[in-house]
This record gives C-alpha cells, sequence and structure tokens, in this order.
C-alpha cells in the first residue's frame, strides 16, 4: 500500500515560494501500474522522492507497507572510486539481499564483462545506465518507481530490458513518470495528471492521454 | 494494515550501517587492507615525529619520565576530536548521493562515519601506547576502566560537535572555515605539552573553559598512576558532547527538508 495523507510540499527558491503539493490524499489502486504526467515543473520527480521516502513532506504523511524502490532512472548512487561490483555489492546489502544472487543477475543482465571490476568513473555514461537499470531489477520490490527512463543502451539491450521489465511486471507493479504517450499506454493502465495547481486522477489511461494532450496544446498557444 | 515490527527495524539499521561503515572503509582507505593500515600507521608516525622532534631540542617531560607518553596523551586525544568534528561536518555533502536510497537516512551516514573514526582511533592508541610499552618507554594505563572511558568520553563531544557543524555547515557554508579558524588554537590550550594544574590561576581560570583540555587531563589521570589534576571536572566535557549532540540531531530533523 502507498497513501498520500493530506500531503503539502513546497519549495522556496531564490525567495520564492512554490507549492508543489497542497493537502494531497491519494491512495495508488493496488495492482495497477500508474502513470504521472505532467509539463516539465509540475512536481512530478518531487512527487516520485516523497513516494520513494527520500524527502519528507511538510506536512501530512506518505504511508507506504510495501517494498518501495528508489526512483530509477538516474545512477546517482554511485560512489565513483568504488567498483561496479563492490557498488552492487552494497546496495544488496542495504536491501537484505544475497549479493552474490544480485551479482550475478546483473552480470548476466548488464553485459559490462570485466568492466564491473572497474571503478565506476571510468564507464561511460550509458554504461552506468545499464548498471543502475540491472541492479535495480535484480532487487525484489514490490513497486517500481521509473522517472523517465525505460530503455538504455543498443537495440538488444532495450529488447531485453523490455523483457525483464514484463517479467517483473507480473508481480509487482509500477509508477512511471514519461513524456511520451506511447510509453505511457504500453505499461500503464491508469494515471495521474500533474498541472500544477492541480492534480487529477484518471482511471482510464486513454483519458489520461487526451487530457495530457489538451493542457499541452493549451500551453503552446 | 502490515506494518514493519521493531526487530526488523532494528535489523535493517544495523545493515544499513554495517554497509556504510563497509563502503566509508573502503572509500577512505582504498582497496587494499594496507590502505587502512595506513591510515593507522599516519598519526602514529606523525605523533612519532613530533615527539622525536621535541626531545631534539632537549624538552624535558612535564610530567613523568617519557616525554613520548606525556606528548601522546594529549595530541591522540585532541585529533580523535578533531578528526569526528572535522569530517562529520562534511557527511551530508559527501554522501549527498546516497540519499538516492530512500533506505539511507542522513543520521545514518553520521553514525557510520563516526564509529569508523572511533573505532581507527582506539586502533591508533592501541599502536602507538602499545609500542611504547614494547620499547619500554612506558607502562600500561593505571586506570585502564577510566582510560576507555575517557575515551568514549572524547568520542562523544566530538561527536557532539561533529553532528552540530555538519547542521550548521549545512544551511552556512562558510561554517566549514570559521570552524577551522576556531578549533586551532585548541592546540595550545589543550594542554598538549604542558600541565594545566601548574599554571598560574589567571591561566587556569580561562583555560579551564576548554573541554578538551578536561578530556586530556582525564585520560592522563587514567593513565599515569599518580596524575594529580585540580582541574578535571568529567561532567563538563560529557554534559556538554551530550547536550549538542541533541542539539545536533533536534537540528537535523528541525532543517532536515531545507536541505533538499
Amino acid at each position: 500500500m502507498l497513501l498520500f495523507d493530506r500531503v503539502s510540499k513546497s519549495y522556496r527558491l531564490k525567495g520564492v515560494r512554490k507549492a508543489i503539493l497542497s493537502d494531497f490524499s491519494f491512495r495508488f489502486p493496488e495492482g495497477r501500474n500508474v502513470g504521472i504526467m505532467g509539463r516539465n515543473g509540475a512536481g512530478k520527480s518531487t512527487m516520485m522522492r516523497l513516494m520513494a521516502g527520500i524527502e519528507p513532506p511538510d506536512q501530512g504523511r506518505v504511508l507506504r507497507t510495501s517494498r518501495v524502490s528508489w526512483p530509477l532512472g538516474f545512477s546517482g548512487g554511485f560512489n565513483g572510486s568504488m567498483t561496479g561490483i563492490e557498488n552492487i555489492r552494497f546496495v544488496s546489502r542495504i536491501y537484505g539481499q544475497d549479493s552474490n544472487r544480485v551479482i550475478e543477475s546483473v552480470v548476466e543482465f548488464a553485459e559490462l564483462g570485466a568492466s564491473l571490476r572497474l571503478p565506476i568513473k571510468t564507464y561511460s555514461s550509458g554504461m552506468k545506465a545499464r548498471l543502475a537499470f540491472g541492479l535495480s531489477m535484480a532487487i525484489d520490490f514490490d513497486m517500481y518507481l521509473i522517472d523517465e527512463v525505460t530503455a538504455v543502451g543498443d537495440e538488444d539491450f532495450k529488447k531485453k530490458s523490455k523483457a525483464v521489465f514484463k517479467s517483473k511486471l507480473e508481480r509487482s507493479q509500477i509508477v512511471m513518470i514519461s513524456h511520451s504517450a506511447s510509453t505511457i499506454r504500453q505499461y500503464c493502465d491508469c494515471g495521474l495528471l500533474l498541472e500544477g495547481h492541480r492534480i487529477r486522477f484518471f482511471d482510464d489511461i486513454d483519458d489520461l492521454l487526451a487530457a495530457y494532450k489538451e493542457i499541452n496544446t493549451a500551453g503552446t498557444d | 494494515m502490515k506494518l514493519i515490527s521493531t526487530s526488523e527495524l532494528l535489523s535493517l539499521q544495523v545493515r544499513v550501517i554495517v554497509s556504510l561503515i563497509l563502503r566509508e572503509t573502503r572509500a577512505t582507505f582504498g582497496t587494499s587492507t594496507f590502505g587502512y593500515v595506513w591510515a593507522v600507521i599516519t598519526p602514529t608516525v606523525s605523533v612519532a615525529l613530533l615527539v622525536f622532534l621535541f626531545s631534539m631540542v632537549g624538552r624535558h617531560p612535564p610530567f613523568g619520565s617519557s616525554l613520548a607518553l606525556f606528548f601522546a596523551t594529549g595530541i591522540l586525544v585532541l585529533q580523535l576530536f578533531n578528526e569526528l568534528s572535522n569530517k562529520l561536518m562534511t557527511v551530508f555533502d559527501a554522501n549527498r548521493a546516497l540519499l538516492t536510497y530512500p533506505i539511507i537516512k542522513d543520521v545514518d551516514t553520521l553514525l557510520a562515519r563516526a564509529i569508523l573514526i572511533s573505532t581507527t582511533y582506539v586502533m591508533i592508541m592501541v599502536t602507538f601506547f602499545g609500542g611504547l610499552w614494547l620499547l619500554g618507554l612506558a607502562a600500561p594505563p593505571a586506570r585502564p576502566d577510566q582510560v576507555v572511558i575517557a575515551f568514549l568520553a572524547a568520542s562523544l563531544l566530538g561527536i557532539g560537535f561533529g553532528t552540530l557543524n555538519a547542521v550548521v555547515a549545512s544551511m552556512w557554508e562558510t561554517w566549514t572555515q570559521v570552524e577551522k579558524v576556531l578549533t586551532r588554537p585548541l592546540f595550545f590550550i589543550s594542554g598538549i605539552f604542558y600541565v594545566p594544574s601548574q599554571l598560574p590561576p589567571q591561566a587556569r581560570e580561562f583555560l579551564q573553559w576548554n573541554p578538551v583540555l578536561h578530556l586530556i587531563e582525564w585520560f592522563r589521570w587514567a593513565y599515569y598512576p599518580n596524575y594529580g589534576t585540580t582541574l578535571l571536572n568529567v561532567w563538563y566535557p560529557v554534559g556538554l558532547g551530550a547536550g549538542m549532540l541533541c542539539i545536533g540531531l533536534l537540528g537535523e530533523r528541525v532543517f532536515r527538508s531545507a536541505r533538499f
């Protein structure tokens, strides 16, 4: 279960207060995949950070009883001077997973070969993304939070990611941020639309995409 | 509603702290076990060098028969405090990337670093005092239990001040520079190369406000069988350390959302 209970969150940037959420209550529907859409700066990533528990809300509570992943998509959590293997071992350890099993599965999935024994700072951004994605897929979560990224690397790797992803979806649910209508349609069956001053829930994915299109065209006029 | 049990939470906490300590060890001291040995050897050698220089210019120990022992009982305690205060100050910033994983909180990184530094200083002190003993330059401590308590008190003061520093530095970056300036004189006013009780009353009146001086007095009183001290008040550094730790942790909680 993941529940927002009267959550308020705002930022103060250069003296300007910007409200992201105000008195927002929402229970994420069980067993469904939720797409989060909205224009840049509407607070999608902040909402995800609140869901993950990275940031505390200003007011209200975020309650979770399921194992929620960290927001996947950026590889900020790696230590550059540590090797790939060491980073994997660290993350498996904090999540209480068998590190050998996780390493095995990342080795097989990420196809980084001997590079896994080199420090992360020698990696290209593509390699880092593959490692990050492989690592998160190797750890069992009830809910995966995905920020913008679904596939990295070449065609082969993309196909492989998609397959792993699909198998994950059988047992876990996802919450996904994306600007891409096709990605949202592919993975999600309901969604939230963040408009800055209000947040709407759509039970039907087509309604979400239509409404998203509407605010986008309204904005460009 | 299924809630996580206290024992699960506790084991999670232990898991996170242990993983962080291992990671921190690896990040600070490099891949090989030799890296850690190096971290123990470096301060040991630097103190030995200072002792050597002092004895070259013909200084006699202000107390006891070993200049090395007198000097080490002072400088190692000060270094422990300084190291904690300095390294904890930057802990939030250094571990920013780790907060990608929501399971890790700022306080965990603080605790892990504090444990690692304190443990390293246990090693350093055991090496140094053990070495002196083996070389026949010093006797083992007269009150080992009090040595341990004095060490813990020094850690507490360092951790308390370090936590407070971390919170202040996270809101006001210049503090890292200010702290350096403020703690620099400690080398001279903590009784490292003199016996504070032998100073004139005006000087003692002033120096007794320095909590590190009390810690060094405590450590020496515990180490030497007959080190007389008129200044020592064990509750002063302990109370100050505990107080700063509480205020620091409270500040961390209050200003948590401001750090993002």
